[in-house]
């Protein structure tokens, strides 16, 4: 019966994360790899759901509400001009906003740019229309083979970001560009390094893109956690990007609702009506009740974004603290998201994986190991080539927790320490 | 005023301009765009979406969940305690045993079930045969996968499967049949005879079975049969449901997929990268709703019944050549004695001059539309008094 699975379907492994927290589970593990907060979301939230529920929301329906507060937070946020009765399509999460846009634009034999490290599901999606990772360093050498096994793929093409300040190399981009470039894919704030991506870069970026006339996918739903008086700036703000660019984000991280699974893209009439026909085919409606909390949500006053800045804020810094005490190297400081991606320090003989393991099996603390956000479909023997060895030296951790959760990960972390205060694991 | 439409959208042209819309949306046929809730005094028993609300017990329960803090991602393949609860109420209904980790999928809704399964499942290319006039959700997902679609029309006024010509299309190249029981728009429900003759075709070619058994709960004249239960099928179908229609709360989203492992894997990939995962509170509450009583069961489908008569009887009365369902909550009816052109010229009238709104048949033809032209759908998923306000104003209709 094996063959019956599509081939999209085989190609995909299950979640690396979603592995890790079985066995964090089993070993009562304090949980800091899955990225979703272990407090509560805000009152007022988790009220308007309650009174949606109670008020009979609970049939199929759009709320043309909700797009026109999403509108109003791009005009505020980024001085974009939406049509909320155009341009916004209400999707079951960032998740499905994503998937329903690359569904929409991308064909067999278009290329997609990715940076590198990032989220596993990027990839995967574009898999799904029938994709093949090929990373950038390889990508010459094999490109021409695959094509002609198998022309009818979508290729994803992976710029490296520079370690260890994940900087973007123009020439990297831009040797990544070919006249198959349907579309780039951008998350700002980053998963999983923090980055937040700078007005040079991203005028790089857009640059590039309208001069390769190709669309942007971006992914922003860290877009209010931001640090150090750092602003997020959305790509589709740039000259000539507003045209091009699908945004995608949702209530998820702002509202610590990622169970609710409502989201939205943001998108030229066009495309946001092509994603808004897949959306309705894929699912028909996001969940309604949610949806009109989400009117709540989105008009939560400034001093609620500000307060969710400062606690994560803190939380960020207190972990870097911790891990910085302990031995890990923090050459970069996260601006945003509530992601860590922190080095194993040089005398560590340990890859990622093996670490982590050990960290969950003699530390009870779970993280994630970095190299599954690195796209390197290098043969194995090639996994120790020096140049790529950095991919499998990083460890994620996320803070999207409780200061009690992440005190008690203090505590478990500084019982393995040696004379110098330096975690050891054996 | 809701614009009913069987045409395909325009293609838009693939050109060198990369700013293009992919080419497989040349294939999806836009929304139908019907209203789901008008202003302007119009009855609507065009789409099937209650206007009363669920239970109170489940909802209580989503906000109990809300309260309790079971806000963030649930697992992809579903929250623990609903995908235990849905295998039990499985092996209640069919006498199947699965396994709730294993061989249980909760999805975004029935709906997501279907593109998950086609996205998992179904390579581009793969024959899938769909029985017509079918539930309008299908086609596109299909499409999305890539799949020859292949129709096979179920004629009025029986529906009946018309097994030899099924024989002469199934083939070793047929990946998988549909099959949507009860059955939207017509409100058949496939009998043991036509679900065996379809199993040994699906055995002898190794075909797939997808089944859609959302209105399972409202079967009237008869049991309603899961093909899975057949012999020798359960290894080769995926059995999908819903909360939706049997507890009335459409907006939820709250689904599920029951097939065998190695068909489980396929469709929790796909589903995995098009939700990532299902609402939680909301599956909380629904396993609840699921260890409701059979007295709620029995309960449901009786008011379902009076208000299948309330419609069936009124649309007879007014003239209609009315074709009672067996099960689900929509019922077929033959508009050519008011001597309207065809069913959406008809629906047309109904809506301005009557205030009714039903659907014209010929959008759930996946053939020629041609074939459903001489009937709409009506559904009474709606109040008492609703059902009686639309039969009263059918009056007015002229032969």
């Amino acid at each position: 019966m094996e063959v019956k699975l599509s081939r999209a379907a085989k190609k995909i492994t299950s979640s690396s994360i979603q592995e890790l927290s079985h066995l964090s589970q089993r070993c009562n593990a304090i949980n800091l790899a899955e990225g979703f907060p272990d407090f509560p979301a805000s009152p007022h939230i988790k009220n308007a759901a309650v009174s949606a529920i109670n008020s009979d929301f609970n049939q199929y329906r759009h709320v043309q509400g909700l797009c026109d507060h999403v509108a109003k937070m791009a005009k505020e946020m980024h001085g974009l001009d939406i049509d909320p009765l155009t341009d916004v399509a209400i999707c079951c999460g960032q998740s499905e906003a994503f998937a329903a846009a690359i569904f929409a634009t991308i064909d067999p034999g278009d290329e997609v740019i990715l940076f590198d490290p990032s989220y596993e599901t990027y990839e995967a999606c574009v898999t799904m229309v029938g994709g093949v990772p090929i990373s950038s360093t390889a990508f010459y050498v094999v490109l021409c083979h695959f094509c002609f096994w198998d022309p009818i793929m979508a290729l994803h093409i992976h710029v490296p970001l520079d370690p260890p300040q994940w900087t973007l190399d123009p020439s990297k981009l831009l040797r990544s560009f070919t006249d198959r470039t349907k579309a780039i894919v951008l998350n700002s704030p980053q998963n999983p390094t923090g980055k937040v991506f700078t007005k040079k870069e991203l005028e790089i970026i857009a640059g590039e893109c309208c001069r390769q006339n190709c669309l942007a996918l971006t992914d922003e739903v860290y877009e209010h956690i931001t640090y150090d008086n750092l602003k997020h700036i959305s790509l589709a703000s740039f000259p000539g990007m507003q045209e091009r660019t699908v945004i995608t984000s949702s209530l998820s991280k702002s509202f610590s609702v990622t169970g609710w699974r409502v989201g939205w893209a943001i998108a030229p009439a066009f495309l946001a009506d092509a994603i808004r026909n897949i959306h309705v085919k894929v699912t028909d409606s996001a969940p309604a009740p949610f949806q009109e909390a989400a009117l709540t949500a989105l008009r939560s006053p400034p001093e609620y974004f500000e307060s969710l800045r400062r606690d994560y804020q803190s939380k960020r810094d207190y972990m870097i603290k911790l891990l910085a005490e302990v031995g890990f190297k923090i050459d970069f400081i996260p601006q945003g998201s509530f992601f860590i991606f922190a080095e194993l320090p040089d005398n560590c003989p340990l890859l990622d994986v093996d670490f982590v393991k050990k960290l969950i099996l003699e530390a009870g603390v779970v993280a994630v190991p970095g190299q599954g956000f690195f796209n390197t479909n290098l043969p194995s023997t090639e996994g120790s080539n020096l140049s790529c060895f950095y991919q499998k030296r990083y460890i994620r951790f996320a803070f999207c927790k409780s200061d009690a959760t992440l005190t008690m990960a203090a505590e478990r972390l500084c019982k393995l320490l040696d004379a110098e205060g330096h975690l050891v694991l054996h | 005023m809701s614009k009913v439409s069987t045409e395909n959208e325009t293609t838009i042209q693939k050109t060198h301009q990369p700013l293009q819309v992919a080419k497989r949306l040349e294939h999806l046929q836009k929304d139908r765009g019907g209203a789901s809730n008008l202003n302007d005094g119009t009855i609507n028993l065009g789409r099937g979406i209650p206007n009363f609300d669920g239970p109170e017990f489940i909802k209580e329960a989503a906000i109990q969940a809300i309260r309790d803090g079971n806000n963030q991602y649930a697992p992809g393949k579903g929250v623990s305690d609903l995908n235990i609860a849905i295998a039990e109420r499985f092996k209640k209904d069919t006498g199947l045993v699965v396994d709730p980790y294993k061989e249980v999928t909760v999805t975004s809704g029935c709906l997501e079930a279907i593109a998950a399964t086609a996205l998992g499942l179904i390579n581009p290319g793969d024959e899938v045969i769909l029985f017509s006039p079918s539930y309008d959700g299908y086609v596109g997902n299909f499409a999305l996968a890539g799949a020859k679609i292949i129709s096979i029309t179920l004629h009025p006024p029986h529906f009946v499967v018309p097994i030899e010509e099924l024989k002469s299309t199934v083939s070793r190249n047929t990946r998988a049949i549909l099959i949507n029981t009860p059955h939207n728009p017509t409100g058949k429900m496939f009998t043991l005879e036509e679900l065996n003759s379809i199993a040994a075709l699906c055995i002898e070619n190794d075909v797939l079975v997808f089944a859609d058994e959302v209105y399972d709960k409202l079967a009237y004249d008869m049991e309603h049969i899961s093909m899975a239960s057949l012999p020798g099928m359960y290894e080769r179908t995926v059995t999908m449901n819903s909360l939706a229609k049997t507890f009335s709360l459409t907006g939820w989203k709250i689904g599920w997929a029951i097939a065998p492992p190695h068909l489980t894997w396929g469709l929790r990939q796909a589903h995995s990268y098009l939700v990532f995962s299902s609402p939680t509170p909301l599956q909380c509450a629904t396993a609840v709703a699921l260890r409701a009583p059979d007295s709620y069961y029995v309960e449901q489908r009786r008011d379902y019944m009076a208000k299948k008569e309330i419609l069936v009887e009124g649309l007879k009365a007014a003239g209609f050549k009315v074709i009672p369902p067996n099960g689900g909550f929509c019922v077929l009816a033959d508009h050519t004695p008011f001597g309207l052109e065809n069913d959406v010229s008809f629906c047309e009238y109904l809506h301005k001059e009557i205030g009714v709104l039903a659907i014209p048949c010929s959008v759930f033809s996946l053939k020629n539309p041609e074939e459903g032209k001489n009937l709409v759908r009506f559904v009474f998923c709606k109040d008492d008094e609703t059902l009686r306000e639309a039969v009263q104003r059918m009056k007015k209709l002229k032969k």
